[in-house]
Order: structure tokens, then sequence, then C-alpha cells
């Protein structure tokens, strides 16, 4: 038995919470050993099953972590544990249709290459190392061989925040690279990785995000590049593993290459791949690079998939819409360049993305979009219904839409009797915002919830208003930086003396190594300038790479969080 | 859905929002602008002329031209109309300009990170232009491929491709590539090749693997022809495959070059594989060796007058345009710049100041000549019936600093429009002061900040 | 073409001369000047002093009425001694014929670096435009010119005939010089060799080198730090500003009464001294709307005399500037626009703005010094988008010389002033214009540069 400390200082309810998430996860594990009876009845409550109408007073009667029975005459098992439904509706348990919840953050990327391996090497034993693939002949953030599963990692009580919000089941995704891995589908509660699983593997992860360390590809250009020249070469390999299969004798061995094998059922649409892409042109070209393979695509992120819903349709292409919906960061500055109105545009613009993409008849499944707290998933379920999803929709799209993308809706996804008993119980509407969480079945066990933490961020975050100097040969020159954060990605604008446009090519490791790119124009020629550096608290600062100039300098501050106003400059007062 | 993009664009861009309502309003119809001067470009200027433009196209070039039922008329007198201004060298709306991590790069693209919503490109368009030529960054030797756009802000990439543009690719020379500027940072070693010996290798290497690549896939498709069964192919390389497409003249090559000594060894190589440099680009020491250049056939596309920002810029001088241009070789203006593309008129006119171009000579410069550069002469370039209805017009002759440019049509369509513009801001703001109110522009209380799960 | 009077009367002659005037100019030099122009050389020296007469020419004299056909006299002091549409000539003046030319006053960049930094990418030691640290008063552009640079010459022979060069960086970067852009060494072309004081206010968005410098020494930082930081460098500023202006009492005082104590002599307080005292004027470079007002507040508080260099935002704070009566040298006509949202002609249209309001400005090309020769072409822009034509001229003649205060020696065609003089075959501010003749401090300037001589040297070869 695994034991847990308590920390003293927790509440009385706390402590209760913990114990029940305890018990659940011990009983899991340890079906075999300890008879704890797992027969329950959720009776008298309001039934959402999904794939059948809404029972306004039925029972549900889970049984060996089944849903045994459902329905308004079902009757309560005699040896059945009794949960009192009166005022409850009962859900299917939610699916974060992508999440990196388990998935260790990577230390900084080796680039790809020799020259990547060499820094790896260099930069000491700090954090653990990425997840990488043995042997594999191609460079980290190109190993679409990797398997999250063989990765994931429980520590703490990581799930609470994600129960509190109603999942159950999510899809354990990636966190970096371009041939990102592969995800596994599995339900939060467990003794073990292999516990938990419910599929894997489900689908090939892409992003677009170039490497950090500066070997090849590291830009956007290169990473399309990069990923064109791996699928021809999975295609060449698939032919000639099948041509020596057929016939070995007379032909030379062909190599083998675990990265390449793992292409070869994306290649024939037996795997979906699962695309990071928000903007349009992000997902356009997607869409391009799928057509030109032959991929079975997924849109993940999609924030402007509205502008594009009659091409997703037409391809029958889903798309797994970000609920991480922007917000205007508390610490601006009122010394800041204003916001362009495209930015304040899109804040306003996202939230009716699912809405809009619905409505287009578009499959949409939810991700929590690497959301900082997980108070805002339901939250900003309700602002999507609010801007325009139906709630039949919405919660089709938590529950048995995600469940058919990824090959489950056998055993999930709706209140079915013979699926798996996972299920989200709410006080209320889950879609009103009085609706509370207050408990949820995974497997058939009931876990207690906690509400989410606000906040459970880390320093290193990005996202806000900076106000950066940079420091060439030709003089220092300031600019305002608009940052969003996403996982490890980075977007954003850049407006002042360098020029105006958004940044490209970003990220930001887990360690706060930075790098993003942006057209400067400088002495009247404009360049591509590669920001690289680190990230600490609310400064960041590194060097600047310019072909042809000497390397510059920047330094960049962002107001610090809480307290308004705390970054109101001086000058904004006549000096004293 | 395209009128949900435009709404998009409406909220976002109050000024390009109504060269777009503008085109809604007219959809694809007629224009006719009257009485206006018209510099041709090729066929001199027209005094009092007028112009009609339909269907994507010029129509009609003459005098008392009638409307066609629909035609938006446009009186111009007074005014100049010149075709839409080719920027040959430009490195606007890329998400990402250099891929600059190994010293051949032939198989990064340009068109797979086009931004068709890039500010800079409307204010380009402000300044008359109409397509521009963008290029992968000067990082290494051979770069990356690149990509004709007409600047049709507000449309998709797709539909910005300049149709039937030939393919090309970035080559480059000298400080930029030898990276002697760049700090090494410990641990990791300075990128090959670092002198302009080491440029002639990578070239004389790549066109060397080029060829042997071509070879072994010609084996192969003559096996395949001569009906040989069960053959594997051999192995697709992108980055050999643009390659073999320079070998073969099917892509253009644009050289990023200053110095004298690099361009002819850069033209000797060439030669020796048997390719041809379509342009070398700024070619800042050109007139040094106008001849040489001429002879061997390269067209140029140069500064104005851009010298001394660095060593190898220090003998640049502006009369290099006039010099080349005296020697037979096909010259051009480029920007390099998002800011520089909004005024390269001025740019044309200091060629009359240094080197003494004509005024139709000038004009060239900024485009016919890059058209042709660009192998689309035949669509754009010049005012001429039947070419692509690609103008602008202007308030005086665009090569006077005085003049500003009123109206920019590509394909018929009006993209900028000064009084529209003008007329739009006050919308602009009102915007902004809505959107400003709205709830999810309101800053979220500190303790609600967005960040991220790390475990 | 200048030759003693009776020489030049022939009209055969005058065709002549005006289609060799390039050449022409190099021939006065070979008989006027010592030395002559030699490759590698870059900036020819001018001819000596004496009396010249541009006759039959238009005469844009920018404060006064255009006069149609008349003649400038040029005397030996270098000065103008004479101007209109009937004036003697004397009879030693060495005469050209203006016939189908305009004579303008040379123009004035007031914001360029010129002669401090000839290559700034790969050269460094070709650059000596920022001296380390934060506070260098006593850094002065006059001592780091290099009256050699190639820029000199290219700049000139568009017209631009004396500049303003300006040391950058820190917090305050040094102090500017004004220059007549010939001679062969710097105390030749001085015009007035300390002639503001260059002060970068820390940003009020928390920039400036020191803050950097100081953000880069800590290793965990936060933006409170760098706001500390900004408030250390505001307050070593006022601090230093304050200590001279007690350190110029005190020895004027040990000057006047030899019982008080001697005061040791600090060279970086005596620099200041003329600027806190309001005898100097202050440049602050400020483009955004804050850092304008922050600038000036700053300023008022110090009595210091302020000109903003930049502004690219002054069309917001007009009545501000107005009412503080602080002019504004911009630099970013041509700059693309700051923010995303602005205008795409925000820019080009900020001179006629605040022309329109009244603020007093001037134009530069807000280059270092290759491209500075760009100043009437940038003026031609603002006057493109706004700004009249008249109003284009005097922003890079008359108008810089009032602001850096030396507007009775430039800045218009009138007796008395420098004769700081370019003949053009056009409009000055027009691109494809022709400069024919140009005199700098009344000493005729051959028109050759590193650029012409290359061309002569390459143009035709086979």
């Amino acid at each position: 038995m695994r034991s847990r400390s308590i920390p003293s200082t927790l509440s009385s309810s706390a402590i209760a919470a913990a114990l029940t998430a305890a018990l659940a996860t011990t009983a899991t594990a340890q079906l075999g050993e300890r008879a704890i009876p797992g027969t329950y009845a959720i009776t008298g409550a309001r039934i959402v099953p999904v794939s059948g109408p809404i029972i306004e007073r039925g029972t549900i009667v889970i049984r060996d972590g089944l849903i045994a029975a459902v329905g308004a005459t079902v009757a309560a098992p005699a040896d059945a544990r009794i949960v009192e439904g009166a005022g409850l509706t009962i859900y299917p348990g939610l699916i974060d249709g992508l999440s990196n919840v388990g998935v260790p953050a990577a230390r900084q990327q080796g680039g790809g290459g020799f020259g990547g391996l060499f820094l790896a090497q260099q930069s000491g034993p700090q954090q653990p190392p990425a997840p990488s693939a043995p042997n594999s002949q191609h460079p980290l953030g190109l190993q679409p061989e990797l398997r999250i599963i063989d990765v994931v990692k429980f520590e703490g009580d990581a799930l609470d925040g994600v129960r509190g919000a109603g999942i159950t089941t999510a899809l354990a995704s990636p966190r970096d690279g371009i041939f990102m891995g592969q995800s596994a589908l599995i339900n939060l509660a467990g003794g073990t990785a292999q516990d938990m699983l419910v599929r894997s593997p489900v689908a090939l992860h892409v992003g677009f995000t170039p490497l950090r360390a500066g070997g090849y590809p590291n830009s956007l250009m290169g990473v399309f590049a990069s990923l064109r020249q791996m699928l021809l070469d999975a295609q060449r390999y698939r032919d000639l593993q099948a041509a020596y299969a057929r016939n070995p004798r007379g032909m030379r061995r062909p190599e083998a290459d675990a990265s390449l094998a793992a292409l070869v059922p994306a290649l024939s649409k037996e795997m979906p791949v699962i695309m990071m892409a928000n903007s349009q042109r992000e997902i356009e070209r997607a869409l391009d690079l799928a057509t030109e393979f032959g991929l079975r695509v997924y849109i993940a992120g999609g924030e402007e998939a509205w502008m594009i819903a009659d091409r997703l349709k037409k391809d029958n292409v889903p798309v797994i819409a970000t609920l991480n919906f922007p917000r205007r960061s508390a610490n601006t500055t009122d010394d800041a360049d204003p916001e362009p109105v495209r930015v304040l545009q899109s804040r306003v613009d996202i939230p009716r993305n699912p809405g809009k993409l619905a409505g287009a008849g578009v499959r949409l499944a939810f991700t929590s979009g690497g959301m900082g707290s997980m108070a805002d998933f339901l939250t900003n379920v309700r602002k999507a219904v609010e801007d325009g999803m139906p709630r039949d929709q919405a919660i089709r799209a938590l529950t048995l839409t995600p469940a058919e993308l990824y090959g489950v809706s056998d055993r999930l996804g709706s209140i079915e009797a013979g699926k798996i008993a996972n299920l989200t119980v709410v006080r209320g509407d889950l879609l009103d915002r009085a609706g509370r969480v207050t408990q949820v079945f995974i497997d058939g066990r009931p876990i207690a919830v906690r509400a989410p933490a606000a906040d459970n961020g880390s320093a290193n975050a990005a996202s806000g208003t900076w106000t950066v100097t940079a420091t060439f040969a030709e003089g220092d020159r300031t600019v305002t930086l608009s940052l969003t954060q996403e996982g490890e990605r980075l977007r954003g604008t850049m407006q002042g003396a360098l020029g105006t446009g958004e940044i490209g090519n970003g990220s930001l490791g887990a360690n706060g190594d930075l790098r993003f790119t942006a057209t400067v124009t400088l002495g009247g020629t404009s360049e591509e300038a590669t920001f690289t550096g680190t990230l600490t608290g609310n400064v960041m600062r590194g060097s600047i790479q310019i072909v042809g100039h000497p390397n510059g300098t920047f330094v960049g501050t962002r107001p610090d969080a809480g307290g308004r106003g705390a970054g109101r400059p001086q000058g904004q007062r006549p000096p004293q | 859905m395209r009128m949900i993009r435009h709404t998009t664009l409406l909220l976002g861009f109050a000024s390009i929002a109504n060269a777009q309502q503008a085109v809604a309003a007219s959809g694809s119809a007629p224009t006719l602008i009257k009485n206006a001067t018209v510099l041709t470009v090729t066929k001199g200027k027209l005094e009092k002329t007028d112009l009609l433009l339909q269907n994507g196209k010029i129509a009609q070039i003459g005098t008392n031209l009638s409307a066609p039922a629909g035609a938006k008329v446009i009186d111009a007198t007074g005014k100049y109309v010149m075709p839409g201004i080719i920027d040959p060298h430009s490195h606007m709306m890329a998400d990402a300009i250099n891929e600059g991590s190994l010293s051949v790069t032939s198989m990064a693209r340009i068109k797979d990170v086009l931004n068709p919503t890039a500010p800079n490109i409307y204010r380009a368009l402000a300044g008359g232009v109409t397509t521009i030529n963008i290029l992968h960054g000067s990082a290494n030797t051979i770069g990356g491929q690149n990509a004709v756009v007409k600047l049709k802000y507000g449309k998709t990439t797709d539909q910005m491709l300049f149709p039937g543009a030939p393919p090309g690719i970035k080559f480059a020379l000298g400080e930029n590539v030898t990276q002697k500027n760049r700090v090494v940072q410990q641990g990791q070693q300075r990128r090959y090749p670092s002198t302009r010996m080491g440029q002639e290798e990578v070239l004389r290497d790549a066109f060397t693997r080029a060829q042997d690549y071509k070879r072994g896939w010609d084996d192969y498709k003559a096996r395949v022809a001569k009906g040989e069964k069960n053959l594997v192919a051999p192995r697709r390389d992108l980055e050999l495959e643009p390659l073999v497409e320079v070998l073969e003249g099917k892509r253009l090559v644009h050289a990023h070059s200053y110095r004298a000594d690099e361009i002819l060894m850069l033209l000797r190589v060439a030669d020796e594989f048997g390719f041809k440099i379509k342009t070398l680009q700024h070619v800042l020491e050109g007139y040094k060796i106008a001849s040489e250049i001429s002879k061997y056939g390269a067209g140029a596309s140069s500064f104005a007058d851009s010298w001394s920002y660095k060593i190898e810029a220090y003998d640049a001088i502006p009369y290099n345009n006039a010099i080349m241009m005296r020697h037979g070789v096909l010259q051009t203006i480029n920007s390099d710049s998002d800011e520089r593309v909004r005024r390269l008129n001025i740019d044309a006119a200091k060629l009359m100041r240094y080197g003494g171009l004509t005024e139709e000579e000038a004009l060239k410069t900024i485009t016919y000549n890059g058209a042709a550069q660009l192998g689309v002469e035949n669509r754009v370039g010049s005012i001429e019936v039947g070419k692509d209805a690609d103008i602008a017009i202007w308030s005086a002759h665009p090569l006077s600093v005085f003049a500003n440019c009123e109206t920019t049509f590509i394909d018929g369509e009006v993209f900028f429009d000064r009084q529209q513009d003008l007329a739009s801001r006050a919308k602009l703001e009102q915007q902004r002061a809505d959107l400003e109110r709205a709830d999810e522009n309101r800053p979220a209380r500190a303790d609600q900040q967005r960040r991220v799960i790390l475990p | 073409m200048i030759r003693h009077t009776p020489f030049v009367r022939t009209a055969a002659f005058r065709t002549h001369c005006r289609r060799v005037a390039v050449g022409a100019i190099a021939l006065v030099v070979t008989a006027f000047a010592t030395a002559s122009a030699q490759l590698g050389s870059f900036n020819p020296l001018p001819g000596p002093h004496g009396s010249y007469a541009i006759r039959n020419a238009k005469i844009v004299t920018v404060s006064g009425a255009e006069i149609p056909q008349g003649t400038v006299v040029i005397g030996a002091n270098g000065r103008i001694v004479a101007v209109g549409a009937n004036v003697t000539v004397p009879s030693d003046a060495k005469t050209i014929d203006g016939t189908g030319l305009t004579v303008y006053p040379g123009m004035m960049d007031a914001g360029t670096s010129m002669g401090l930094s000839e290559i700034p990418q790969g050269a460094a030691g070709t650059v000596d435009i920022s001296e380390t640290g934060s506070f260098n008063p006593n850094a002065q552009a006059m001592y780091g010119l290099n009256p050699h640079s190639a820029h000199v010459g290219v700049t000139r022979v568009v017209g631009i005939t004396h500049v303003a060069s300006l040391p950058n960086g820190g917090i305050i970067s040094g102090q500017a010089t004004i220059v007549n852009l010939a001679g062969w060494t710097v105390p030749e072309m001085e015009v007035v060799p300390r002639a503001a004081v260059v002060i970068n206010l820390p940003r009020s968005g928390f920039a400036g080198r020191g803050f950097a410098a100081f953000l880069a020494a800590q290793q965990q930082g936060s933006s409170q730090d760098a706001q500390r930081a900004r408030e250390r460098q505001l307050d070593s500023l006022r601090q230093m500003l304050r200590d001279a202006e007690a350190y110029g009492k005190a020895i004027d005082a040990s000057e006047k009464d030899k019982t008080l104590p001697r005061v040791n002599r600090d060279v970086v307080l005596a620099a200041l001294v003329p600027a806190v005292r309001g005898q100097m004027p202050v440049i602050f470079t400020a483009d955004r709307a804050a850092d304008i007002r922050a600038a000036v507040t700053f300023a008022k508080e110090m009595k210091l005399k302020p000109i903003i260099l930049g502004g690219g935002d002054a069309y917001q704070v007009t009545s501000f500037l107005k009412e503080n009566d602080v002019p504004v040298i911009m630099t970013g006509v041509m700059s693309l626009p700051r923010r995303e949202d602005d205008p795409y002609d925000v820019n080009y249209s900020g001179p006629g703005k605040i022309q329109k309001a009244g603020v007093r400005f001037a134009i530069s090309a807000g280059d270092e010094g290759a491209e500075v020769r760009n100043l009437p072409y940038t003026a031609g822009m603002a006057s493109a988008f706004g700004l009249p034509k008249d109003e284009a001229l005097k922003s890079v003649t008359l108008y810089p010389a009032q602001i850096m205060g030396v507007a009775d020696k430039f800045g218009s065609i009138e007796v008395g002033k420098v004769a700081n003089l370019v003949v053009t075959d056009g409009e000055l501010l027009e691109a494809k214009t022709n400069t024919k003749y140009l005199f700098i401090d009344g000493r005729p300037v051959p028109l050759s540069t590193k650029h012409t001589e290359l061309n002569d040297l390459f143009k035709d070869r086979p």
C-alpha cells in the first residue's frame, strides 16, 4: 500500500477528500486482494446518457467497474451501495481531448543532429532528460515512435485539479516536438499507468515548433521540410519492408528504423494524426500537409478554425477545440503600447469558435489546451455555450465525440450498459454557472473531487505584456511584446521601434529556455531576428542573432502580477 | 465562409476593411479610369488617356472610352497611372525567413510559412506595390525556395500566390554566410563554411550530389521504361530535387551577393555545372564586373543607394545600377525591407540623379524589369491591353517625392484606397473602444492568470 | 564654371558648362585649391575663400520671397554679401551663370552622428558613436568625428552643407557638435563645437542600457527590481545635474572671491554647466507620447532647455509641446509605423500635423551617416502627406538652424549669413534633382565623392 503523508494544515474536508482519493486508488490497485464491494447504484438522478434521450429520473447501476444498467425503471440491486441522486445530474465521464497531464516536461531539447546532442551533453543533469526514444536515428523532436504511455507519471495530487473539473479521461499527449510521439487515452485514477490505460497508441501528434537548440530544423520552413522528408522516407520504408517481406531472397535487408516504422500506420490512415494549429494559416498548412500525404488529420487548438469551417466540414476534419480562452493579462502596464485591435478581437472571437464550428457541422471535442487553472475548464465550456454552442453538442464534445475520435466509443463516452463506468456527477446542471461537480466515478470507483486550484502555474509562464529593450551595434531599440503561451509554444505580437508583426517559431522550455523569431527593421532593412535566452519570473534576457549582423542582446520585463498598477512606471508622474 | 473572413478583416483592420468593402460593393465590376497620364513603361507616356479594367485585366487603353454597364468610373484628371510596383527581393509576410542550421536548405519553402495577414502587406500596397518576390534569407550558401506573391491583402495565401510564376531558390554568398559577425557560444562549433572558399565548395558539392541524384533517377526511369519489374524507386530527396530543377533550368536562382569576386566565383561554378543564375541580388559591386555579368546573362537587382553598413557594402555606389544597365544587364531596384518597399518610386527616381537614367528606365527598374526577372513579364510590369490589371493611381508623377499613391488595383480589384483609408480611421477607434469594453478584454484578476501546468 | 566675369559671357560656353558641370567644378579645385582629389581621398577639399557670384538663377531664399532671376554674391569672408534681382557683382568675383538653375540655402540635418560611425556592422573599429557607461557628459562628438569619412562627401553633394553630429547610448550620451561638411580638419569644419547635451531618459517602460546591465548582473530579477533600477537611474541623473549646477556656482564664486576655498576641477560636471544654466540645449531622445511628456517634464523640473529628438508621437501631444515651447527634430518620417493599428502614413504625416498645430520642428533623415543624404526626400515625403511645400523646405533649412541656435548663420539666403549654398537643376527636395554647384562656408566644393570616383573608375570598363 502506497503511503501518503497528509500535511497537518489541510482542512478536514480536504483530508476527507484525500482519504477518499487514496482509498479509491488503493482499491483499484488492489481489487484482487481485498474484497471492497464495487457495486453502486445512483438512484433518482437526472441522467444524461448522451447516446440517448435524457432520463429525468432514473438509476444507474455500477458493477465491477462497468455500467450494469441504466434507466428510469431500473432498480438498485440489493448488494449495491446507494448514492442518493436527488438534485444530481449524471453525465458520462468528461474527456479532455488533449492534455499533458502526467507527461514530464522536457529539458532543453537537444537540437537536431550532432550539434544538438553535443549541447545536450554539455548542459548537465539538473533536469530530467526529455522523453526520448533510445537508439532512434532521428533527433529528439522528430521521434514519432515515442509512446507517451511509456513516460507518464502521476505524482502527488496531480490529478486532483483535473478531476475537479469533472474530467475522468484524458488523451495524454506529448508536449513538444515536431513528430511529437503517440498519445494514450487514460482514465484518471489508478495505481499505475498500466491500470489507467484505456487505449494506446491513439494518435500520432504533430507540432510545428522548431527545435530551440539551433540544429536542423530551427525554423518553421525546416519543420515542414523535415515532416515531408520523413513522411516520404516512411512511404519508401513501408514499400521496401513489404518487398522484403514478400521475397527476402536476393534483396539486401532494408535498414530498420523505428521512427519511420511509426509513421506507417499514419500513412495508411489507420492512426489519426493530431496536428497542433490555432490560426487560420496554421490550420490551412496542417490540412495541406495532411492532404499531401493522405493523412487522417484532427486539428487541435483550432482557435481560428471557425474561419475555415467549410473546408473542415468538407474534408471531415474534426477539431479538438481549445477551452483555454485568452484573457487580457492583469499585469499590463499603461506604458505598454496598446494591444492591436486584432488581438482584442481574437479574445472575443475565440469563445465563439466552438459554437460556430458546431453550427457548421464540424465534429468537435474539447481540450484544456494547457490552461493554468482547471477551474477554467467548465467555466469556459459554459462560456462557449453562452456564445452560441448548443448545450447538447457541448456535452457531446466532452464525451461521446472524443470517444469516437479516439476509437473507444464502444467503451466510453455515453451512459450505456456495458460501458466503462466513468461518470461525472454534478449538483445542478453541468452547463449552468451554479452547477458543481461533486463526484466522479472512474472505472466504477467513486472519487470525491476538490475544486480545482485557481492557479498552479509556473514562474516560467511567458504570457503577458513585456517591454523589451534590444541592444544592437546600431543602438538600443525598445518594443512591446505581448506573449501568449500554451504548453511550450509561444505566440505573440511585437510592436515598437523594430517594427510591428507577429512573432514566429516561438517556444519556452520547462527550464525557461526561450526562443522566438521576429522580423525586425533595422537600419532600413528587414531582417529575421532570432531571440534566444532565458525567462525567469518577470525578466527575460538573452541574445539576438540576425544574419550578417553582430549579435545583439535583449532584456525584457513584465510588470509584476498582482497589485494592479504595480508596474506603473514613475515616468508617468512628474518626476520628484 | 468568405464573408466571415472579410468580417474578421473588417474588424481587424479598418483600412483594409474599406478596400474589401469596395471590392464587395463592386465585385469584379469593371473600372474605367478617365483622363489620366498613363505611364505604360513599355509604350511610353500617354497623356489624357482612359483605361478600362475588366475581368481582372487591362481591357482597353484609349481616349473617350465608354464605361460598360455597372462600371465604376474614376476621374483621374491630373493624376498618373503606373503599373503596380514589383519588388524582386522581400522577406515580407513570412513566419520564418531563414533555415540557417545547415549550409544547404533547398528543401525549405517560403510557401509553407506565408502569413497573409501581416500588416506590412497593406503598408506596401499603400506605396503602389502589387507583386513581391519573397525570398529565403541569406544565412546559407544554398537557401530555401521563394514565393512570388500578389499583395491581395485580405485573401488567403493560395489566392495571393502569383499563378504560374516560375519557382525559384535563394543562394547567398559573402559575410552573411560566413557568419564572421556571429559570436559562437561555448560548446558550439562555427558553422561551415566560414570563408568564401568554403562557399564555393558547398556549391560544388551540392551540385555534384544533385547530378548523381539525377543520374540515379534517370537510370531508374530508363529501367522502368525498358519494362523492368519490381524495381524500388530511389529515395526522394527534398534537398536535391530543387537543385536538379536548377540544373534542368526549371528553377530560377536568385543569388544574394555583394563582392565582385564572389559573384564571379558563382558565375564560374554555374557555368561549369551548366546552370543559369537568373538574378544576382544586391550585387553591390556588380559595377566592377558589369561586362562579365552582362555576358553571362544574369539579371541584377540592387539597392538604389544603400552602402557602408558593413564592410562588403563599403564600395557600394548608387551608380551601380546605371553602370550595369549601360552594360546591358537587366536591372531592378529591390527593397529587402518592409519599410523601403513602401517608397520604391523614390528609390527609382534616385537613379535619374545617380547615373542619369531616363524616366522610363527608372520606372522599369521597379516594374517591367522585375517582372522579367521573376518570369512573369507576360502578365505584369507594364500597362498593356491583356495584361493583369495591377496598377496604381498616383496624385502626381510617381517619380516625384511629392506624389502619393491614391489607389492600388490588383487583378482589377481595389486593395488600397487612400480616401477610404482616411474615412475608416474613426471606425477603427470606435471598434477599439467597443472591444475594450468586452468582458474578454477586461484584465483577469491576478489570481486568475493563465499559467501553464508544469507538474 | 567659375572664372572671372568677362570670361563666361558666351552662350555656347554656358551650354558647355551645364553639360559638364560636374567636371567643371573639378577644374575649380585644380585652379584654386592646393591639392587635387585623388581616388581614396573621398572628400576633395573645397576651393579657397574669395568673391563669387551666382547670376541669373532662381533664388529660393527661404526666409523671404523667391527671386525668379537674381544674383547671390559671396564674400571673401565666407558670408553672403548680396542677394537680389538687381545686384552689382564685384569686378573681382568669379561668376557662375545660373541660368535655368536654382540657388537654395544648404540643408541641415540636426539628428545625425556624422563621422562617428563609418561601418556599423562588423567593423567595430570604425565606430565611435557611443561611449561605455551611462553618464558621459564630456564625450564630445567633435573629438570622435572623422572629417575624412566618406559619408561627409556623399552627404554634402545633395546639398546638405552642415549637420549636428550626436553621440548616442547610455543616459547622458555626450555632446553634439555642429559642423560644416567641408574642411581638412574638425576645427576647420566646426561651427558650434559643443552644441547640445544628449540625454536618453530611462524609458518609462523600464529600459535604458544601464538598466539592462543591472538586470543582467542579477540572477533573479523582477520588474520591481527593474523599476527600482530605473528610479535609481533617474535619481543619479537628477543628482548629477544638480551637482553640476552647484559646481558651476562654486567655481564662479571662487573666481570672484579668492578668499573662498579653492574648488577642485571636475571635467564631467564642468561639461554640464552650460546645460544646467540653460545656455546649451539638451536633446532628449523620445518617440512615444509618454516618453516625450516625461522628457519635457523632467527638463522643466531641472530647468533645462529641451529639444525632442525622434518625435514619433509628437502629433499626439502638440498642445503640450506648444505650451512648453519645446521643438522637435523628427527622425522617423520614413520609419514603419511602430504600432500595428497605426495608420500606414502615421509617420509620413507627422510633420504636417505638428506644423499645423504650431509646434516648432525640423526634419532629420534619422540616419547616422551613410544615408543622411536622404534628408531632402524625407522632407518631400512629409510634404506628400500634408506638410506644405515651403514648410518642407524650411524643415530642412531654416528650422533646424533655429532649433539648434545657429539661425544667425544658416538656414536662409540673407546678407550676412554663412554662404552655405546649393545650386540645382530642379527642386531641392526631388530625388531626381542634380546638384550643379555647392558652396560651404563660402568656398566652392567639388562634387566628387567616393562614389563618383568609383563610378569614374569603372563605368567605362569594357
